[in-house]
């Protein structure tokens, strides 16, 4: 059977973990995934006023 | 006569280029790198969105620990379904047919998922080779079994997904020659195996995604016990 075949075996199985942490794994890191974006709630304006205390 | 139809899966060189370069590293010219503008393009954007989907759905019933190993799976699963799915195109190599390839993916990963538990929690990874709730008269024997089970893991992981495409690769060979031999001598029968051969195309896609999908899902289930 070819699969079999000790010769290309070593070459095989290093140039696709080559390949696989040379292209693909850098190519998958750069995906980004923002978070979905919130509508502003007028509730939290309100509560985040500065009060200038020592004025 | 038998043995020549295994000829597909020699490694081809033509013109001294192995095939198998090529075949490993062409298909990446379909996944372009994501930019650093806000909105990408309708590739971009739906590649991400099939990324991010699928290392959630693989990666929900994994504790936080093991979800370092996201990019590693995920590019993995998308190396395995480019390799698998572009060797159905006539006249390319499939380079997951090849027992080299996928050992080296699933023996080196198997490796590092147990000696990852073993060293961080040997007592849990252990735990592992004698399932809850078997009698205690059972125990030698189910602790044999199951440290066996583990070893056969990553010589199975590689043999399943090999044996799945080349079986398949094999069975369109089969029938597109009978469909070719049987076109002038029988041809309602030659009609009869071209539907049985566009249906075996139609499973084979299908068996590149799933064989692909897993391989990644038992590494992920292996993870789970062991991180």
């Amino acid at each position: 059977m070819p699969q079999l075949i000790p010769t290309p075996w070593l070459a095989l199985l290093i140039f696709s973990w080559t390949i696989f942490t040379a292209i693909v794994l850098p190519k998958v890191l750069k995906h980004s995934f923002p978070d979905n974006p919130t509508l502003p709630s007028k509730q939290n304006l309100s509560k985040n006023k500065w009060d200038w205390s020592w004025h | 006569m038998t043995l020549s139809l295994f000829d597909q899966f020699l490694s081809p060189v033509v013109c001294w280029i192995p095939l198998v370069a090529i075949a490993i590293m062409l298909p990446w010219v379909l996944f372009p790198s994501p930019t650093t503008r806000w909105v990408n393009n309708r590739n971009l954007t739906s590649q991400n969105w099939f990324l991010g989907q699928s290392t959630s759905q693989i990666f929900l019933p994994i504790n936080p620990g093991g979800h370092k190993w996201a990019i590693l799976l995920s590019s993995l699963l998308i190396f395995l379904t480019t390799m698998n799915t572009a060797g159905l195109l006539p006249y390319t190599f499939t380079p997951t047919s090849q027992l080299s390839i996928n050992m080296g993916f699933a023996g080196a990963l198997w490796m590092g998922i147990v000696i990852l538990g073993m060293r961080t929690q040997p007592t849990h990874s252990l735990g592992h080779l004698l399932p809850e709730g078997a009698p205690a008269m059972l125990t030698p024997v189910l602790v044999i079994i199951e440290t066996i089970s583990l070893f056969i893991r990553p010589i199975a992981l590689g043999v399943r997904l090999t044996a799945n495409l080349t079986a398949g690769h094999l069975l369109i060979q089969l029938t597109s020659t009978a469909t070719l031999a049987l076109l002038t001598i029988m041809p309602v029968t030659a009609i009869l195996t071209g539907v049985l051969l566009f249906l075996l195309a139609l499973l084979e896609a299908a068996v590149a995604l799933i064989q692909a999908y897993v391989f990644i899902l038992l590494l992920s289930l292996y993870l789970q016990e062991n991180v």
